[in-house]
């Protein structure tokens, strides 16, 4: 006699299919939030670090690498356009973590002060853009570049009231952001190693931040692309034989 | 007499099947986990600001440097048993256990996954970001702190104590990977391991060149490289899956289950889309 009836054997690859879930979310909130951390964490971290420049340039092309390997992986096996998003899922959920019981609980910076780059809007075009085209090579094109364009602007809602101008008792004008930063020292962090708003970018005018989102978006394509090829070789499943 | 006779056998399968398959040691595992990270946490929160920003004085001895040795004993114990242990009752006979048996055992797999990679959330997400929080508001001192104390040598060592025995367990107990070594599953488990080994990079660096803690500093981009191999988890599953789709189909009444999606991309004469 069979150990599993029909039904059983149903609910049991359900079963399998939670058991997948969990460690595909888990592991990739450590590898994705690791890597997240360590390339663009100091500007994720800190509100006086998310400025116009380097903040939109580098966490769009950075953080473009573990969604497209996981696009690649869901897509190919599984069909489901939804690899981005459960991927920035993951590090949302990592930074939050964090970013309320570490950063607020611990040592007691402001959650505002504290608060991660929303990414969910970029990565629900990413997947759109595959979904709608089947093809890698149209998400490196035009999902790169959306994915990046809607960065700031998905952030801006909640940035915004920061970056008006306040002046400080002492006399200088500055952001809120800034004041922040000035108020809550972080002793190990100094200004001088604070990279915001550098370069001669600004002969651009006012333009930094769409120029800087367009620069990012370019790269961000050619970083897809390399992500997907590292989805499938890291993926595969490969066996090495006894020697 | 007859329908009560196939019932009862019907009832009979249904609570082994429920017996074999069940969630307790899943849910014992990650609540066990979760439960200790949350009392470390606490034992932070009281001891760490108050007793652990003088690597010197004695507060420091005795609520952080004696932690340090206590955990570093007991984690090199427990490996040492615990594989032992995986090595000794492994299964001398692995080509003579039924279908059954043999879905158990991924079962079994499937769990110990999860108890690793839940594992290595607290200490490479969890952990690991928090050190930025002791970092950047507290200058560093010396290679041992309350948040390098607790993600460096506790909940690094942890998780790669689970992912070696998972390693060890399926090797030493599932036919597939006992017939040879899954070169994601040795990303999975070696990469996050190798991210302790860098761990003595990052404090020879740290102290050789008195660096500020920025956290996006090349010195960092080791541990980024090596995280990147936790992505072979989906590698995992990939190696599991037929043979567990197989295992689905022997062991339910001898007919397949409804594996393949009659809707969708997958559906007959939908071709499949590339690049």
């Amino acid at each position: 006699m069979a150990l599993l009836t029909q039904q059983q054997a149903l609910s049991l690859e359900r079963k399998f299919d939670i058991i997948i879930i969990v460690a595909a979310f888990t592991g990739t909130v450590a590898g994705y939030h690791i890597h997240q951390m360590l390339t663009v964490g100091d500007w994720d971290f800190w509100l006086d670090w998310k400025d116009r420049r380097w903040w939109v340039t580098l966490t769009p092309i950075l953080l473009i690498t573990f969604p497209a390997a996981t696009q690649y992986f869901m897509w190919e096996k599984m069909r489901l356009p939804i690899g981005a998003t459960f991927c920035v899922m993951t590090l949302h959920f990592g930074q939050w973590m964090n970013r309320v019981f570490n950063f607020y609980y611990w040592a007691w910076f402001p959650v505002n002060f504290t608060t991660p780059g929303l990414m969910i809007p970029s990565a629900i075009f990413l997947d759109v853009m595959l979904m709608m085209t089947g093809s890698y090579m149209f998400t490196a094109l035009f999902g790169g570049m959306g994915w990046s364009l809607l960065f700031y602007p998905a952030n801006w809602t909640w940035l915004a009231p920061f970056h008006l101008a306040v002046k400080h008792p002492s006399g200088p004008l500055m952001s809120i952001a800034d004041l922040m930063g000035m108020e809550y020292v972080r002793s190990a962090t100094p200004e001088y190693i604070r990279i915001v708003e550098r370069g001669t970018l600004r002969t651009f005018g006012r333009d930094v931040t769409p120029v800087s989102s367009f620069f990012a978006g370019f790269i961000s394509g050619i970083v897809y692309l390399w992500w997907c090829w590292m989805g499938k070789v890291i993926a595969k499943p490969v066996w090495l034989s006894r020697t | 007499m007859a329908q009560y006779k196939t019932e009862a056998a019907v009832v009979k399968r249904a609570e082994s099947a429920e017996k074999m398959f069940g969630w307790g040691t899943f849910f014992k595992c990650q609540i066990a986990i979760s439960i200790f990270y949350v009392m470390i946490r606490i034992y932070q929160q009281y001891f760490s600001w108050s007793k652990g920003l003088d690597f010197f004085s004695e507060d420091f001895r005795v609520y952080w440097w004696n932690m340090l040795i206590g955990e570093l004993i007991i984690e090199a114990a427990v490996l040492t048993f615990t594989l032992g242990y995986i090595w000794k009752t492994r299964d001398r006979n692995l080509d003579k256990i039924t279908p059954e048996e043999e879905l158990r055992r991924f079962w079994g797999l499937g769990q110990w996954i999860v108890t690793f990679a839940w594992a290595v959330y607290w200490g490479a997400s969890f952990f690991t970001e928090q050190d930025g929080t002791w970092h950047q508001t507290v200058i560093r001192d010396t290679d041992f702190t309350p948040s390098h104390i607790i993600e460096f040598y506790l909940s690094y060592p942890i998780y790669i104590i689970i992912g070696i025995n998972a390693y060890m367990w399926a090797r030493t107990r599932i036919p597939l990977f006992a017939s040879g070594h899954s070169l994601p599953f040795m990303l999975t488990v070696g990469g996050p391991a190798m991210i302790f080994v860098n761990v003595a990079l990052n404090e020879w660096g740290h102290t050789f060149w008195i660096m500020e803690e920025l956290f996006v500093a090349p010195l960092h981009w080791g541990f980024v490289t090596l995280g990147w191999c936790l992505f072979g988890v989906y590698g995992v599953a990939a190696a599991m899956c037929p043979r567990i789709f197989e295992l689905l189909k022997i062991t339910s009444d001898g007919k397949a289950a409804q594996f393949a999606p009659t809707v969708g991309p997958y559906a007959p004469g939908v071709s499949k889309l590339s690049a």
